[in-house]
């Protein structure tokens, strides 16, 4: 079966390089999966969870804000940050995720500030739950 | 001439500056260690995304995007230098201050205003005592965050969309090992197409035009936050070297002046005994 070569690149860190068999991410438009073959492709990619099938497994991500690219079966996706099911501070993201709520509630809506904790409380939540699908 | 007492105090003078420049040399090592590890971090990202701008940007229509255009007449230029607020880091400064000067030397006549955005304090004395437009400094950038990186290019964007300047250079120190660092000239503003061709029309989602306007400004930070971070590396490889060709200068001078001093004092012991002995000649004479 032809595999597809996966690369994921944060500022941090190469997270993933690997070839792996399926990749499903989450655009602007909704979630998208990448197979073998697919056509050339460029997309956003959104706060949220990222996953790649490599021989029957599936690892999970929490992935923040970025780019992907698919071409002749090489995927790049370049994220602000990206974090492995099994690395997630779970304690962290909770503290995180509170912090942000509460901001959210003293925030007016139109306040440049409240997009910013709301970008916060997505990310915190997307961890929770990643974490949450840990082998 | 100079006394006994004289050298001594040269040698002991000497030793003294020795053991700060060898320290000054493992605090630049170390320094230069946590440079290496966040150069490391953030050099494949940067790269990547430099190439899919390119792959993106030559798929493009011309003149779609105004950071894209590349303007008829070229009137005012800025040039971004990047160096340190620090000395004793041998040529690390001068080069940026001098690459600068040449930049403004060679092309004075083409354009109409070239201006300079910089970086670190030592450039811009450098640059003020030749009376070079500087019309920003930044000064006092130690460890930088993407978010001061993302302020920088929005700020050229700015000056860029506003017409006040129709191309950006950028100067700075590029890290190649730890003895060997070049001054780089790149274009920053307008962004040129790669020279690679590539094949085929990517499926854009959601939009070509989206992708295009989050991609962008993003892939401007990055580059800022690479040569900023590149440029810090290289400063504390010039540093360390510097600082261990200066210790081994002191060794050299330390070892000179103990020969002069042993021979001198070899000198007044062999004219006292001479003294003492023609004395106790010219004594047994009476």
């Amino acid at each position: 079966m032809s595999q597809l070569d996966l690369e994921i690149i944060t500022p941090e860190r190469v997270l993933v390089k690997e070839q792996v068999e399926l990749l499903e991410a989450k655009s602007e438009l909704g979630e998208f999966g990448i197979l073998p073959g697919h056509i050339q492709f460029l997309t956003t990619v959104d706060i949220g969870e990222v996953r790649y099938v490599k021989d029957g497994k599936t690892y999970y991500i929490a992935a923040g804000g970025g780019f992907a690219e698919v071409v002749n079966d090489k995927i790049l996706m370049l994220l602000e940050s990206a974090e492995m099911a099994d690395e997630i501070d779970i304690e962290r993201a909770e503290v995180a995720k509170e912090s942000a709520e509460a901001a959210l509630k003293e925030l007016s809506p139109d306040s440049p500030e409240y997009k910013i904790q709301e970008t916060a409380l997505n990310k915190a939540i997307t961890r929770l739950s990643v974490a949450s699908k840990k082998r | 001439m100079a006394t006994l007492r004289d050298i001594k105090r040269k040698i002991n003078s000497i030793n003294s500056t020795q053991s700060i420049t060898r320290t000054m040399k493992m605090v630049s090592a170390t320094k230069l260690r946590r440079a290496q590890d966040a150069y490391e971090k953030i050099k494949d990202y940067a790269k990547k995304m430099e190439n899919l701008v390119g792959r993106i940007i030559t798929k493009l229509p011309k003149d779609t995007h105004p950071l894209l255009t590349e303007r008829e007449e070229i009137k005012n230029v800025l040039i971004v230098a990047i160096a340190s607020d620090r000395g004793l880091c041998g040529g690390f400064n001068s080069n940026i201050g001098l690459a600068v000067e040449n930049f403004i030397a060679q092309n004075k006549d083409k354009y109409e205003n070239i201006h300079v955005y910089v970086f670190g304090r030592k450039v811009r004395d450098y640059l003020a005592r030749r009376k070079i437009n500087i019309i920003k400094e930044r000064l006092d950038v130690k460890l930088v965050g993407m978010d001061f990186s993302e302020e920088v290019a929005s700020e050229l964007i700015k000056f860029y969309i506003d017409g006040e300047y129709d191309k950006i250079y950028l100067i700075y120190t590029h890290f190649e090992s730890a003895v060997k660092y070049v001054v780089r000239l790149e274009e920053f503003l307008p962004i040129m197409p790669s020279e690679e061709e590539y094949e085929g029309d990517y499926l854009y989602e959601p939009s070509r035009e989206k992708i295009v306007n989050a991609i962008i400004p993003k892939f401007l930070s990055t580059k800022i936050y690479y040569a900023i971070v590149d440029s810090q590396t290289s400063e504390h490889a010039a540093r360390m070297s510097a600082m261990e060709n200066a210790t081994k200068n002191c060794t050299e001078m330390v070892n000179t002046l103990t020969l002069i001093y042993n021979k001198r004092r070899q000198e007044g012991i062999t004219k006292e005994m001479l003294d003492i002995v023609g004395g106790a000649e010219a004594l047994k004479g009476t």
